[in-house]
């Protein structure tokens, strides 16, 4: 269509601005693409990598900057399908995918082939310009195959098929390894270079250093919503890229992240050997009283699920449980009997009840407290109670009868929290204690946890947000692929260490 | 906190509700005359009873976004069996009607645990509870309506007076206050709001959402086996078609009180006066001898209308968007 | 061979099963007359169940079938009581009318966001009573026997050789249901809606529109299922089809097409159709009281939902448990 002479440049944007109505999600990023290169996206959560990505694709539109696409403009009121059509294309691990249709149905949805003249599919051709893509890219699939019967592996090359066959020009790869073994990961790997082979470029965004260090050929660090540099080449180190992804020295403000070794006290919680198939392998760890205990590694190391087994959400294969001294098999009715308070990691869905008022969500968690033998609710005392967690916890605003689905995520955590605050706790599990909670709220979340591990509560903080989890914790414990693979118990961690281990880069680490 | 507008607030869906009622008490005045007296009142306050005291029970399957369509096909057996029992059989009425309860208790059981245990939707497996159970009552009845003649004591649950105010208005409000209470002050209601909230968020605070949906499914044919025992006792008949269709008037109460469908909240309170509501708007029917088909027309009406208020759409801004769809213009030419 | 060849296989064995059981039980059973008569019959089931089948793909329901039945033949009386209008000029209309309700039924729950089961039992509820006050009336009020006469519509009701009409409209309107959802993008585009909404969204299909349109055929086969009933019977009635969805849903659940959507197809709901015919047709041959075919119908839905869940449940949990080994052992080698 444009005559234009093509420049070297897919991709460029310019001085790109976001914000939701409130922080600023991004500040003047720069990001620009060659044509036929892979180029990693890198930072720590939180640092801009999805918002630039939804920018990109048209899901969300920039607040200021310019992006020019194959020498187009691409205008502020972006969509998705607009998108599309200019040859921009995600690869969702399964989401776009129709269960119960072939691989070759799902490839051509909306555009099958018809037969000549009739409006009829021509499945016959249809199968074949799909066995035909396979075959040329050697995937070890069939055009015939049915999509729910596929391991996820495959359904993501079916999403790369499928990508292909809309003549995308650009492929944008979420973590795409995270569900994947490391057999299937390297395929991919195959796969993304035959891609830039055939000129298509592909952003690979990853906090698997390994990976973006083999794969790329640039790569585009931001922080804080900040182009921090971009590398290229030689200057593309694992070591590198996490020094710049951390991008701050030690200082002294932070001495006080200095971990306290509390292991000569009393023991909470004992997990011998527990294993469950495919999430957890062998993992043995002692908590102590008023010990804040942290739980590092990557999305799908198996932290989650080390917490939920122990809360006595999913079942375990083999291994034991001490609690107290005691052999403990958990279900959640007998862990919250006991003292267990769970903040799960996706508020939205297994924390709050959104359309009930704070008294609701608090009274829940406490109905063995707040009613008689006979069944009843005493009223007084569950508004007691929540007025007492309101205040703890200072939630806003402070009306009990508020809905919870109104407030703020900040307010909403701590509604979660607060539920089990004013318990008899003795061992608090927190999954992600900070996702989606403004910075106030956070430091107020921080002091939260430090005062209930002074009253002598045993707590395990599962977070991503790798200052959070130094900051917070008095000893740390890294999962990779479902097994502990470094613990850190005294001195001064950086967030440099735990990143680097949970990576897999362990000088001597691993065993 | 000032209690007395906190009061206020808790029961402004209630409030409201009672304005619309009163509103529609003048509108039905003012078309006949025949209407603002005790005679009308009273009858329609009757009528009122079977779908209020059913309404009391199947209300929970709605606040845990189930739904029990079982209701009326299990009231009429209810009224066939409790005949068998005593008048077949020879038992003593009280026995009948215990029996009878337990009967009705295990088929809402079994409701809730075919729901549960093997995830089917609510309302398939009460459809097909509803048409089993009236092929059960059919071939139980022979299909004849039978005349209940005695014992007189169970006639009286049915006619007899206190107070000159029938019995079955004392069944129906004691039941409401029951439920109610059941539903705003036990530990069992909580947990039933919990669970259609959010399912997992009440799993995870101890919450065993299949035992609440089980319990809630049994609740609901226990009252529907209530309604049952007192209709047969009112209209002195067991019959297998005597209370078809009443489910889709029990919806539409527990809709115009404000529940939602898709749970997590629910109001008695405000499902009897839904339920008045349904009984006004029929008497409004009769008074202008409008023929009795007209009463499921105006039900589903009042159903779609409550339901699209209950959601929170703006009608117009949905006619809006349809009107603007890609096409409409070059339709419109 | 896959679990729906399989599941097609059993029932087919059990037809002829109960074919044979019949036959011996009553030699009646066997006759021409009765087995088309049988046909006959799940003829007009099945034509509401090819609708039906569609909206179970979609993952939705139409409680309203029934009362379509009712109404459209309640419009056809009034055509032939109050004008001179030949037939094949009001069957049009009723057959028109049929997809108007199922455009209302589709349009409440695509842009209100209303759940299915209420809006279409809220239709229902509206239709039966509609079809009862536009019933032709005589003097006392009472609902008129209004006889068809109109040769075009009685030949609906007509056989070709031994077999009715409805049963080879039945099963031509199978064939091209069957290829229509298979060889057009149109019928892709309502699995892709029933499996998976927000995928079919990226992928550029129009839900709702696809939705409308599913509800809108479900109205039209409700209808025509009703011009055959007429012509069968002479007349109509306004109770026509009142009730009639428990067979329909039945038929469509045993032939394999779940409620979950995005599965299901017209063959098995063929096979489904024939088998709760012969259900039907045996009770009355061996002479058993109706009212144990309500039991029998609703005992076969529990029954069949149940089985099917607890199949993929199980199916499932093997599959998991199989990939996690898998996973794990390879992690082994990765790590």
């Amino acid at each position: 269509m444009s005559n234009n002479v093509k420049s070297d440049l897919l991709l460029e944007c310019r001085g790109i601005d976001k914000n939701y109505n409130g922080p600023q999600v991004l500040s003047k990023v720069d990001f620009s693409l060659r044509r036929g290169e892979i180029h990693a996206l890198v930072g720590e959560n939180g640092a801009g990598k999805s918002t630039l990505i939804k920018i990109v694709t048209g899901i969300t539109n920039r607040n200021a900057g310019t992006i020019v696409f194959d020498g187009h403009d691409v205008p502020v009121e972006h969509n998705k399908n607009a998108s599309e059509k200019l040859g921009i294309a995600v690869i969702y691990q399964e989401l776009s995918l129709i269960h119960g249709m072939t691989v070759a149905q799902n490839i051509f949805l909306t555009k099958e082939p018809l037969l000549p003249g009739l409006p009829f599919i021509d499945i016959k051709k249809m199968n074949a310009m799909a066995q035909e893509m396979i075959e040329k890219y050697g995937f070890d699939l069939k055009a015939t195959d049915i999509i729910d019967k596929l391991p996820i592996a495959q359904r993501q090359t079916v999403e790369i098929l499928k990508a292909l066959s809309n003549k995308a020009s650009l492929m944008i790869m979420d973590e795409p390894t995270s569900s994947l073994t490391a057999k299937e990961s390297e395929r991919l790997f195959k796969i993304i270079r035959m891609l830039k082979a055939e000129g298509i470029t592909v952003v690979y965004i990853s906090h698997r250093m390994e990976e973006v260090y083999d794969l790329s050929d640039r790569v585009t660090v931001l922080r804080d919503g900040k182009l921090v540099s971009v590398l290229e080449g030689e200057e593309i180190t694992p070591a590198e890229i996490i020094r710049l992804m951390i991008g701050r020295e030690l200082t002294e403000d932070e001495s006080h992240h200095k971990m306290v070794d509390k292991r000569d006290r009393e023991v909470v919680l004992e997990v011998k050997n527990l294993s469950a198939e495919g999430k957890l392998n062998d993992v043995s760890f002692k908590l102590h009283k008023g010990e804040v205990l942290g739980f590092g590694g990557l999305v799908g190391s198996g932290r989650t699920e080390l917490m939920r087994a122990i809360y006595g959400i999913d079942a375990f294969d083999a291994g034991e449980i001490m609690y107290l001294g005691k052999t403990y098999s958990p279900t959640v009715e007998k862990s919250i009997a006991s003292g267990f308070g769970f903040v799960p990691e996706e508020r939205r869905l297994q924390g709050i009840m959104g359309g009930i008022s704070i008294t609701g969500n608090i009274g829940i968690a406490n109905l063995d407290s707040i009613s008689s033998p006979a069944g009843f609710v005493s009223r007084d005392k569950e508004l007691e109670r929540t007025q007492t967690a309101i205040s703890t916890l200072n939630i806003k605003p402070a009306n009990p009868d508020h809905l919870v689905g109104n407030l703020s995520g900040g307010n909403q955590q701590k509604v979660v929290v607060g539920k089990w605050l004013i318990r008899d706790l003795k061992l608090l599990i927190v999954d992600e204690p900070t996702v989606g909670v403004d910075i106030g709220a956070k430091e107020e979340m921080y002091q939260t946890i430090d005062r209930l591990s002074r009253e002598g509560v045993a707590v395990m903080v599962v977070s991503s947000d790798l200052p959070e989890l130094t900051r917070l914790s008095d000893r740390i414990i890294v999962l990779r692929k479902g097994r502990i693979i470094k613990e850190f118990t005294e001195g001064v961690v950086t967030e440099e260490e735990v990143l680097r281990a949970a990576s897999g880069i362990v000088e001597g680490g691993a065993k | 906190m000032n209690t007395k507008s906190a009061l206020f607030k808790e029961h402004m869906v209630e409030l409201r509700l009672f304005g619309v009622l009163l509103g529609l008490m003048v509108v039905l005045s003012l078309i006949s005359d025949r209407f603002l007296t005790v005679d009308n009142l009273t009858n329609v306050l009757w009528s009122v009873c079977l779908i209020g005291i059913m309404t009391t029970g199947a209300i929970y399957a709605p606040i845990t976004g189930g739904i029990d369509l079982s209701v009326a096909s299990m009231a009429a057996l209810a009224g066939i069996l409790a005949n068998v029992f005593m008048n077949t059989l020879g038992m003593n009425w009280i026995v009948a009607i215990l029996i009878t309860l337990v009967i009705g208790a295990g088929i809402g059981w079994l409701n809730g645990v075919v729901t549960t245990k093997f995830l089917v939707p609510a309302f398939i497996v009460t459809m097909a509870a509803k048409t089993y159970l009236f092929g059960v009552a059919m071939l139980v009845s022979n299909g004849d309506q039978i005349t209940i003649m005695e014992p007189a004591p169970f006639l009286q649950i049915g006619i007899g007076k206190l107070l000159g105010i029938p019995i079955p208005i004392y069944i129906m409000f004691t039941l409401v206050i029951l439920s109610h209470i059941l539903l705003k002050k036990t530990v069992f209601g909580r947990r039933t709001i919990a669970v259609g909230a959010n399912e997992v968020a009440a799993k995870l605070t101890g919450v065993n959402p299949d035992r609440t949906r089980i319990i809630v499914y049994t609740i609901s044919s226990v009252t529907a086996t209530i309604a049952g025992i007192v209709m047969a006792s009112l209209t002195q008949q067991a019959y297998a078609m005597n209370a078809t269709g009443y489910e889709l008037d029990v919806i539409t109460a527990i809709v115009v009180g404000g529940t939602s469908l898709m749970g997590g909240s629910g109001s008695v309170v405000g499902a009897l006066i839904g339920a008045v509501m349904v009984g006004f708007i029929n008497n409004g029917l009769n008074l202008l001898d409008m023929p009795s088909a007209f009463h499921p027309i105006a039900t589903g009406i009042v159903i779609l209308v409550a339901l699209i208020m209950n959601q929170g759409v703006s009608v117009p801004a949905v006619l809006k968007k349809w009107f603007a769809r890609p096409g409409a213009a070059e339709a419109a030419k | 061979m896959s679990v729906s060849a399989i599941r097609r296989l059993i029932l087919t064995g059990l037809l002829i099963a109960i074919g044979i059981a019949l036959s011996i039980a009553n030699p009646t059973f066997l006759k021409l007359d009765n087995l088309m008569t049988m046909l006959q019959e799940a003829s007009l089931t099945g034509i509401v169940a090819i609708g039906f089948t569609l909206i179970l793909i979609t993952a939705g329901i139409d409680m309203s079938i029934g009362a379509v039945i009712a109404i459209t033949s309640m419009i056809c009386v009034n055509f032939i009581s109050y004008t001179q209008l030949p037939a094949y000029i009001y069957i049009p209309i009723a057959l028109a009318a049929g997809c108007a309700i199922g455009w209302v039924n589709g349009f409440f729950i695509t842009h209100f966001k209303l759940p299915e089961f209420i809006v279409t039992l809220a239709t229902r509820g509206i239709l039966a009573g509609l079809a009862l006050i536009i019933a032709v009336k005589d003097e006392q009020g009472f609902v008129k026997n209004v006889f068809i006469e109109d040769p075009v519509f009685l030949s609906f009701g007509e056989t070709v050789g031994p077999v009715y009409i409805v049963t080879i409209v039945f099963i031509l309107l199978a064939i091209a249901t069957q290829f229509f959802m298979k060889r057009t993008r149109a019928g892709t585009n309502i699995y892709a809606s029933g499996a998976n909404p927000t995928a079919a969204r990226l992928s550029g299909i129009n839900v709702d529109r696809t939705l409308i349109g599913v509800y809108m055929f479900s109205g039209f086969c409700a209808a025509l299922s009703s011009i055959f009933l007429a012509a069968r019977m002479m007349t109509a009635m306004p109770e026509f089809g009142i009730g009639n969805e428990l067979d329909v849903i039945a038929s469509v659940v045993i032939g394999g097409t779940p409620f979950t959507g995005g599965i299901g197809d017209i063959w098995g709901t063929i096979i489904g159709t024939l088998f709760i015919a012969l259900i039907k047709n045996g009770i009355l041959k061996l002479g058993l009281s109706p009212y144990i075919q309500p039991i029998v119908i609703g005992g076969i839905i529990i029954v069949t939902v149940v089985a099917d869940v607890w199949y993929k449940h199980h199916a499932e949990k093997k599959a998991t448990q199989a990939a996690r080994r898998k996973a794990m052992e390879s992690k082994e080698v990765g790590a």
